[in-house]
């Protein structure tokens, strides 16, 4: 990173536009730079910053936010529903004590923790494409891990007590159980939730201070104001921004694999069947990769067009994403068939019978090969396209991977938690578990969450990184 | 007008604001209306007022049972401040009574915490239960404070007091009087209640024409021929099991259903474990449906009906007139049986079960004979029941055939369901339509007292004074141990009144009846009462020695060939008996010994039938027989015969309160005719609720299964004592709690018969909710202690094994582990204990358990259920939503205990603890104690070359451990020819 200049960002850089802004809009190309030629200090930031400095909204937001405002209400009610009359509505029972609400949270997790990889690592690393995507990246990190947060507390049995996992002073003798890897996991994802959220803002704290310096009206000025801490660009802050940034890059980069990780000991740490297995943590950091890459995709292309940062976003950065996704695909294929060699190498009975459940298991009723199989079409096949390089530059073909990869990495852990509780070690304890209403109304309510919550990120924060991108404008200047 | 003081209504159940409102005072009525007009709503409309009744159920039970054990009260009733010198808070107080089932008694103990009535243990002084109660008997508790227990006096649909009843009886017994009671008929249920007897033998020498009939739908009819057939006289066969070297049950109930199978379990057992017996029994089985001893026997044969009757002639003919057993249409095995019968002669014993024919069991009595096993192997005792002679067939189908032909114009039925149970041919319902009197005296508001002119409550007989007999006569005299809790009538005060006796207090009618024997020969009548109430059995009471001896012509009887064709047999229903348990949601959520089904009674049909004709569990049918037909759905049962199916009586009650209605089908219309059934798929499907939540598994030999039950035949076992001890392997960590107490248990596979007394005892003490078939679709249930079958062998004739499974208290128990709020921890002694108050539900130690022997309350399912707050054991938390619970090793029971020694002064290591599923057992399958003294049985039983942990290589180590099983099969059998 040292061979990036520190430079003053300034609308008197000399340049002058050679796009106009508003055309950027285009298809996708190998050999796109990671910034398309023509932009300037003063043209990107105008473009980026007039997006949340607009008088109104997009309509096209207006028609998002029309989606996705039922389905929050629908996970309120869930929320609301369990707190009430427990965990009884969900599919739960005694075999599966676990179901969709530990499944949804590791999915949700696993997709935060890879945004977060793929942001912090390509920023250590100076990756030019990392500029135009990085913004995007850790809000989905953010957000990401936010909604997973809803889930160990909705899972509980006595969810107005989760406080209880603190060890805060109380007169009752009671100490939280160290020795347990949910305890970990619980402090592993506030812990990450927190460190992204630093990350996050603080990359965002320049860019705040260039929409307080183009807002048109007084509270907007105030508000961005108030959230650039008081940025002004001078040298001194720039310096010390860099050196943050760079410490909290390592940070996240260190949080994101060890929450998945940690939420990974909750499986492997426990004797259960199936989960009892040491290849868990970096099994789920594939995962998480390949979950957190299909996410920037799945989000990014849509916003590329729709906020036409086409020049900002362009094919380069959708190569190296196809390339991490399927990178990690490859990962991730691997992890499954040494699950399966190791199924069967361990001589366990009950693991083999277990095993020969996932991916057979049919019996009078009840069949749930097709998850196993799901996973295994969506997680490693599919991605299979990306070696054709064309195929990296058909959006529809990426957005669609990227879909089926976030399906398939939702079908991974439920194979996972759900399917291995069925064949546990006694056969009197198998049983089948079937999520209830109310396990759907809330994973497709805390979907509709991440967007609500994205839509207001992109209502009111630039989702490209103005000064990244000037900092490669700089570069190229030199 | 009854007074204030009136004995039988002076419960409880009415409640008085003042002795004008309790003696119906007009003008107090009236202001009471006005100042309360919703409550005069309530009560005037009949379901609304039950309505009522129940919501204040458990504060009418408050009232009542604060001053419990108080016998004869008098006067008004003040609940007490000062409780009497023997009723401590926190200590329990023990009464004998006896649970009656179909007349028999088993002994039983109740315990009681300040006065209420909350655990029922066996009584070792009953030679029916020796300290061991059947699961019916463990359920009474709940029976007992069950909301929808009969309390009002209905006519013709509608309350009624008691003096209008009281008048309507009056005016009974005048007409019968002055008619030599001509028209009156009585039925009754089985009894062998002497005073109850004494009375009725009273109404039938007043009255002349009146007649006692007698209705019990499990009753044991053709046994009872066949004892006339073969002694001339009915004589009752007792079982000596212990002595019995070979044993071959013939479609036999022993270990299930026959009167004092309590009992012989125990016997039974105390020849099942090679470690703890010199000589290991021998049990053979054929049968067409698996029986509780089909299932623990070392041989079992599926024997369709028509096979049966061959083997029984073959039998007959190989053991009376030593002709060979290798008959054509005999199978294979009966020779090798026979031959081991003849080679222990004086130490065999044949039982065959009640739906074998009369011929067949007068045949099995000259077998048995013939064989020299009585007196030793079994005796013949004078008969229990009263009107032992009697059918229960021709006594209801003689008492049908009067009321269609209006013969019968005032019908008093005590204790008795007859319009559900009556065989389908009768016609019972239309038939009591008829009679222009009828009054039914039931526990329950049933079926037959909403027909009834008059539905008359019964006294619970923990309420009221009776007496009643074991299974070998022993008489066990019962008292009340509580007041009312819903009023009601004895049946002895029914009966009393019939004779006109309005005085006579039930206490007065029992004690009539066993002055003399008590007090008999100057002895002091007092103190013999006061022990036999102490005790719970009358010394010597037990039936004479039958001295009939065995006819020849029983010898040369035949059984009546059974016709081809698709058989139906009936059987009481594991969890409701005859159906009059279906209040009790405690029994309907008992899972079935084998098919682990609850809450339903689907039909039982054997794997190939099933297969042929395309059903699956679920698949409705109609099922036709002679007497009528039903449609139900079917449950395929691995081991079953092709040519049979099962029917469970007791399904599908109409009427029976909440919980007992229309939960499973009703079969009793397909009774009463001859035995053969026509099938035919329907096509509609229902859901049944069965704790094995996944397709039945067969396991072949040798497979997983040979880890978790250990199994070895008897050769095996004298060769290698220690075949089921796995080589110890080091560990790193594992720390042993440090105490001197190692509270621990061992479980005997050889001794389980799968027979769920421990599920429902374990339930009872440890105020185990239950949830509901729709919470057991979902697989939910909670039991604590659960009993796994497995099978092994073919779906056709498979080996079943039971094997229960309860917390192990790991010493590295997973559970603790991964508990983030430490709310399951291990206490010093080796418990594992569950902190109800710190668990947030996380559930990842439910996950983390390889026995899955955790429950979760997914709702707060023992806050719905209908149950008064009373009737839960005071000693344990109950839990709410959200948390997770199993089984403590009754730790309740180990404290009281240790507070009872510490008192004492008696040393630590040497309290005895009995856990609630070690006490109840009848075969004694459970030992618990502490491991650390060498003078317990528990380190005895842990020495067991036997003893081995579950899913040892876990490395959990748990306390609990089981004996290895070990079958002993005839090596001249092999598994082919069976």
């Amino acid at each position: 990173m040292s061979d990036l200049p520190v430079i003053e960002p300034s609308a008197e850089a000399g340049l002058v536009p050679t796009t106009a802004p508003g055309q950027s809009v285009r298809r996708l190309r190998l050999d796109d730079p990671a910034l398309l030629p023509g932009q300037t200090f003063e043209i990107v930031t105008d473009r980026i910053a007039a997006i949340p400095l607009r008088q109104k909204p997009f309509l096209w937001w207006w028609i998002g936010m029309i989606l996705v405002v039922p389905w929050v209400g629908g996970l309120m009610t869930g929320i609301a529903r369990v707190f009430i009359s427990g965990p009884g509505v969900y599919g739960l029972n005694w075999p599966a004590m676990w179901g969709y609400d530990i499944i949804d949270y590791v999915w949700w997790i696993g997709i935060g923790c890879g945004a977060a990889f793929i942001s912090a690592l390509f920023y250590i690393l100076g990756a030019d494409w990392r500029a135009g995507i990085g913004r995007i990246a850790e809000t989905v990190a953010v957000l990401s891990a936010a909604t997973s947060g809803i889930f160990p507390i909705i899972h509980l049995g006595r969810p107005w007590l989760f406080y209880w996992l603190y060890p805060y002073p109380n007169m009752q003798g009671y100490w939280p159980n160290w020795r347990s890897p949910l305890l970990w996991d619980f402090w592993g994802i506030q812990s990450f939730l927190v460190v992204t959220a630093c990350f996050w803002f603080l990359s965002m704290m320049p860019d705040f201070a260039a929409l307080r310096d183009r807002a048109r009206t007084k509270p907007r000025a105030m508000v961005y104001g108030v959230l650039a801490l008081g940025f002004r660009g001078s040298g001194r802050q720039w310096r010390h921004h860099r050196a943050v940034c760079g410490a909290l890059a390592i940070v996240v980069l260190i949080a994101a694999c060890d929450t998945h990780s940690i939420a990974a000991l909750d499986f492997a740490g426990a004797a259960t069947v199936g989960w009892h297995t040491t290849q868990m943590p970096p099994y789920f950091l594939f995962g998480a990769v390949l979950s957190g890459a299909a996410m920037i995709l799945l989000v990014g292309l849509p916003l590329r067009r729709l906020l036409r940062f086409g020049d900002m976003i362009t094919g380069r950065h959708v190569d190296m994403l196809c390339r991490i996704l399927l990178t990690s695909s490859l990962f991730i294929t691997y992890s499954y068939a040494l699950e399966a060699f190791m199924s069967w190498y361990s001589g366990d009975p009950a693991e083999r019978t277990m095993f020969v459940h996932r991916v057979f298991g049919a019996e009078e009723g009840y069949s749930v090969w097709y998850v196993y199989w799901g996973t295994i079409l969506f997680n490693c096949v599919f991605p299979q396209i990306f070696w054709l390089r064309p195929a990296r530059m058909i959006q529809p073909i990426v957005w669609f991977v990227s879909l089926c990869v976030l399906v398939g990495m939702w079908m991974d852990p439920y194979k996972l938690i759900a399917e291995s509780l069925e064949r546990t070690r006694l056969p009197s304890a198998w049983g089948s578990f079937h999520g209830s209403w109310w396990d759907w109304l809330t994973l497709i309510g805390s979907v509709g969450f991440f967007f609500f919550l994205l839509l207001l990120a992109v209502r009111l924060l630039p989702m490209v990184g103005i000064h990244n991108i000037r900092r490669l404008i700089a570069g190229r200047v030199r | 007008m009854p007074s204030v003081g009136d004995t039988a209504f002076r419960a409880p159940g009415r409640q008085w604001r003042s002795l004008a409102e309790l003696e119906r005072d007009p003008a107090f009525l009236d202001r009471a209306a006005q100042e309360f007009p919703i409550l005069r709503d309530a009560l005037s409309e009949p379901h609304k007022r039950r309505h009522v009744l129940r919501l204040i159920a458990a504060s009418l039970a408050m009232g009542g049972l604060a001053g419990c054990y108080s016998g004869e009260p008098s006067g008004v009733l003040i609940p007490e401040v000062r409780f009497p010198p023997e009723i401590v808070a926190g200590l329990p107080n023990h009464y004998a009574t006896a649970h009656v089932l179909s007349g028999y008694a088993l002994g039983t103990v109740v315990t009681h915490q300040m006065g209420r009535p909350i655990k029922v243990e066996g009584n070792p002084n009953h030679p029916s239960s020796l300290g061991a109660t059947d699961p019916y008997a463990q359920a009474e508790v709940l029976g007992f404070y069950d909301p929808d227990r009969a309390m009002d006096i209905t006519r013709a649909g509608t309350p009624a007091s008691v003096q209008t009843l009281l008048a309507a009886l009056v005016s009974v017994q005048g007409v019968a009087a002055a008619t030599r009671g001509a028209g009156l008929r009585i039925l009754t249920g089985d009894t062998s209640s002497p005073t109850l007897a004494r009375l009725m033998g009273r109404v039938l020498a007043a009255y002349p024409e009146a007649r006692w009939h007698v209705w019990e739908p499990v009753n044991r009819d053709r046994a009872m021929r066949g004892a006339v057939l073969a002694y001339g006289q009915p004589v009752e066969t007792v079982a000596r099991l212990e002595n019995a070297d070979v044993i071959l049950g013939l479609d036999s109930d022993l270990l299930g259903g026959v009167p004092g199978w309590v009992r012989y379990a125990r016997d039974f057992a105390s020849r099942r474990n090679p470690v703890r017996t010199q000589a290991m029994s021998r049990v053979y089985a054929a049968e067409a449906s698996p029986t509780l001893l089909g299932s623990v026997a070392d041989h079992r044969f599926v024997t369709g009906a028509q096979e049966l009757d061959a083997v029984v002639v073959a039998l007959g003919h190989s053991l009376l007139q030593g002709a060979p057993a290798t008959l054509p249409g005999v199978p294979a095995w009966l020779a090798p049986v026979v031959a081991d019968l003849k080679a222990h002669r004086g130490r065999a014993f044949i039982h065959a079960g009640p739906a074998l024919s009369a011929e067949g069991h007068a045949l099995v009595h000259a077998m048995n004979e013939a064989l020299g096993g009585r007196g030793s192997t079994y005796e013949l005792v004078e008969p229990v029941l009263d009107q032992p002679a009697a059918s229960r067939a021709e006594s209801i189908a003689a008492l049908a055939e009067d009321m269609h032909a209006g013969r019968v114009t005032t019908l008093v039925m005590i204790d008795t369901n007859p319009v559900f149970t009556a065989p389908g041919t009768l016609g019972f319902a239309d038939a009591l339509a008829r009679v222009p009197l009828s009054i039914a005296l039931s526990k329950w508001p049933d079926e037959t007292g909403r027909l009834a002119t008059w539905s008359v409550p019964m006294a619970h007989p923990w309420e009221t004074w009776s007496d009643a007999r074991g299974h070998d006569g022993t008489v066990t005299i019962m008292q009340p141990m509580a007041l009312p809790l819903y009023g009601g009538l004895s049946a002895t005060e029914l009966v009393g009144r019939l004779l006109g006796a309005e005085g006579e207090t039930p206490r007065a009618m029992v004690q009539a009846t066993w002055r003399d024997q008590l007090g008999g020969g100057g002895g002091d009548f007092d103190a013999a009462w006061h022990q036999a109430l102490a005790k719970g059995v009358v010394p010597g009471s037990a039936s004479a020695k039958a001295t009939a001896s065995l006819r020849d012509s029983a010898a040369t009887l035949s059984p009546p060939p059974s016709p081809p064709g698709l058989h139906i047999l009936f059987r009481p229903d594991p969890r409701l008996w005859d159906g009059r348990f279906a209040s009790n949601p405690w029994l309907q959520e008992l899972p079935d010994p084998l098919t682990k089904l609850t809450w339903d009674n689907p039909l039982l049909v054997s794997p190939d039938l099933a297969g042929q004709m395309g059903l699956r569990n679920g698949d409705k049918v109609n099922l036709r027989t002679g007497a009528g037909a039903i449609s139900l759905p079917i449950w395929v049962h691995p081991g079953q015969a092709r040519d049979t199916v099962l029917a469970w009586l007791g399904g599908g009650r109409r009427t029976a309160g909440g919980v007992g209605t229309d939960n499973g089908w009703d079969v009793y219309p397909l009774t009463g005719a001859d035995g053969l059934a026509v099938m035919e798929p329907t096509g509609n499907q229902v859901e049944l609720a069965s704790t094995i939540h996944h397709n039945v598994i067969v396991f072949p030999p040798g497979s997983e299964l040979d880890k978790i039950i250990k199994h070895a035949t008897l050769d095996v076992f004298q060769q290698n004592p220690a075949f089921a001890k796995e080589p110890e392997k080091p560990e790193i960590y594992h720390r042993k709690p440090a105490d001197p107490t190692a509270w621990a248990m061992t479980v005997d596979l050889n001794r389980c018969i799968g027979c769920n007394a421990c599920v429902i005892a374990c339930q009872a003490e440890n105020n185990v909710p239950t949830v509901g078939k729709e919470q057991v679709l979902m697989e939910r249930e909670m039991h604590w202690l659960r009993i796994d079958r497995y099978y092994e062998g073919t779906p056709d004739a498979p080996d079943a094994f039971f094997q229960p499974m309860l917390c192990m208290h790991c010493e590295k128990a997973p559970c603790e582990l991964v508990c983030p709020p430490g709310a399951t921890v291990h206490d010093s002694e080796g418990l594992n204990l569950m902190v109800y108050n710190r668990c947030i539900g996380t559930r990842f130690c439910s996950n983390n358990c390889p026995y899955k022997v955790r429950r979760f309350n997914f709702y707060p399912y023992a806050y719905r259920m209908n149950r008064p707050a009373v009737s839960w054991n005071n000693n344990v938390t109950m839990r709410s939503g959200g948390v997770m619970e199993k089984c403590t090793y009754c730790v309740q029971r180990i404290w009281s205990a240790r507070i009872i020694a510490d008192q004492a002064n008696i040393p630590d290591g040497t309290i005895e603890v009995r856990t609630a599923c070690q006490a109840a057992c009848p075969t004694q399958v459970f030992t618990f104690g502490d491991q650390n003294n060498p003078g317990s049985d528990v380190h005895a039983r842990k020495q067991s070359p036997l003893d081995y942990a579950l899913l040892e290589d876990q490395h959990t180590h748990p306390r609990t451990t089981y004996e290895a099983l070990v079958r002993n099969p005839n090596p001249a059998i092999s598994k082919e020819s069976a």
